[in-house]
């Protein structure tokens, strides 16, 4: 039986790549950039956000309930409620940010979550005016 | 004692590396040759196709892309072309070269994943290393083009949900000049590996007429001889406008499938260059739709197809005159590949090419339980 000399050879070219710079980064000192645009946690620009509940009425996850807002940040919020989310439920989909008429809410690129406390899943989006 | 006091039972999966998802075969051995394989399945079924009989037509989409986790991007398009179909809408040709471009990017991205999966399964560790770190860069621009890595949520009924970012195209094209170069290597070290070869060659072998008969699709059937491809048959989005070859292979083994899967790799690169070149710069790139409880399906069915990296995913859907949808029905290639096919082709097979065969079949359990 003829040996098959280049299927024998040929995959030790692999060894080349001993002598190449690994292509993994040292997380977490060096964390990767997360692109403009990423699907992240909510923030809510309170100033502008109405208290529709367009985006309630959107979720299909049932992630987001509107609660009362602890102070009045915008006087054409007629119904005085600001939306919070679940984020056991939600799916990041953004279809709530699609549907909002003010575009008050909106997807922010961070998201890293780590609780141990099950209740800390329901995120109160920050005020963007805070985070700017 | 007879042959068949012999005989033991063993379950392959749904808990093995060597299993392609949440799915078991259960296999009668004697020796490590097996006489008798039974598919399972039943651990993964989230009853996708009847969640979506209670959405909205805008809510259902969010959740088709979780069909399929390797490739969920065919879905979206799926579902997006037959709301599009039966609601009458027309989407810009700006927003069909992106969704194909999306395509044939997911085509790649899920090839890479496929190579990583049929090496490891003959135990070539290296192999996975690398191409789940190069379909990784691909990720990196679904990131940045779509907000997500795995599941994306970008076709939309009416076009696509984001404009390109800024120098997109030439990121893309960066990256399929470093995979033109990644391909020259796999070769060296995964299709022209002589262990690879010996393993795969003269294993799992499909006859043409039984393929036909029973309407296999993508590399199974292509790598018997027949040139079959929704993309050429039935073209869709800007297919028809872009110039591409379907490979095939005549041996029908696991190894003839895996030169289908490279093959098919390069002609995606070419359909991406061609795309970037001819990519418009205007455009609308998503119709305006009504609103979500306003947005109404007439009483009409439609069938839609999309080839997928696995083979021909089609979409049978029905409206009813109301916001919802009155029935969905997935049909992709990993029903008949996970039963009909992989039951008989592991009969005399070896224990340890289960893995392998399962592997170039391009079973994905989640969407036989949709």
């Amino acid at each position: 039986m003829a040996i098959d000399i280049k299927g024998v050879l040929s995959p030790l070219s692999a060894l080349g790549t001993l002598f190449e710079h690994p292509k993994t980064i040292t997380y977490p000192e060096v964390k990767k950039e997360i692109p403009k645009g990423y699907r992240g946690f909510h923030i809510n620009d309170l100033e502008d956000c109405i208290g529709c509940a367009n985006c309630q009425e959107v979720c299909m996850n049932d992630a987001i309930d509107m609660i009362r807002a602890d102070k009045e940040y915008n006087p054409k919020n007629s119904s005085a409620c600001i939306p919070r989310i679940d984020y056991g439920r939600c799916c990041w989909c953004s279809l709530c940010t699609d549907v909002c008429p003010p575009s008050s809410l909106k997807l922010d690129s961070e998201c890293i979550h780590a609780q141990r406390d099950a209740d800390n899943f329901l995120y109160m989006p920050k005020n963007k005016k805070d985070i700017s | 004692m007879s042959e068949i006091q012999k005989a033991i039972k063993i379950f392959h999966g749904p808990q093995h590396p060597g299993i392609t998802g949440n799915m078991s075969v259960e296999l009668d051995l004697i020796g490590e040759t097996i006489q008798k394989a039974q598919t399972h399945v039943g651990y993964l079924h989230r009853g996708f196709e009847k969640l979506i009989e209670r959405r909205t037509v805008v809510q259902g989409f969010t959740i088709v892309c979780r069909i399929c986790v390797p490739e969920p991007d065919p879905n979206e398009e799926n579902y997006a072309r037959a709301v599009e179909t039966l609601a009458g809408l027309e989407i810009s040709e700006k927003a069909k070269y992106i969704r194909t471009m999306v395509l044939e990017m997911a085509r790649l991205a899920n090839l890479f994943m496929w190579m990583g999966g049929q090496a490891g399964s003959i135990g070539l560790g290296l192999i996975p290393q690398w191409s789940v770190c190069d379909r990784d860069y691909m990720l990196d621009l679904f990131e940045e083009l779509t907000g997500a890595r795995v599941y994306h949520m970008y076709a939309f009924p009416g076009g696509v949900r984001r404009e390109l970012p800024e120098g997109f195209l030439g990121r893309l094209s960066d990256l399929l000049d470093y995979y033109e170069k990644r391909i020259v290597v796999y070769n060296n070290t995964f299709f022209d590996n002589v262990v690879f070869k010996t393993r795969a060659i003269g294993v799992g072998i499909v006859n043409k007429d039984e393929a036909l008969k029973n309407a296999y699709v993508g590399q199974t059937l292509r790598a018997c001889g027949i040139k079959r491809d929704v993309r050429k048959d039935m073209p869709y989005l800007m297919y028809d406008k872009l110039d591409f070859d379907i490979p095939i292979q005549t041996e029908g083994d696991v190894y003839a499938r895996a030169l289908v899967r490279r093959d098919e790799m390069i002609q995606s690169i070419r359909i991406l260059r061609q795309i970037i070149e001819q990519m418009p710069s205007e455009g609308d790139i998503l119709q305006k739709i009504p609103k979500h409880r306003k947005f109404i399906l007439p009483a009409e069915d439609t069938y839609v197809q999309t080839e997928t990296a696995r083979g021909a995913m089609s979409y049978y859907m029905a409206g009813d005159g109301t916001e919802k949808i009155r029935r969905m029905q997935v049909r992709g290639p990993s029903l008949i590949h996970g039963f009909t096919l992989l039951e008989k082709l592991l009969v005399d097979s070896q224990l340890s090419d289960v893995a392998m065969t399962m592997n170039s079949l391009g079973i994905c359990p989640p969407e036989i339980e949709r």
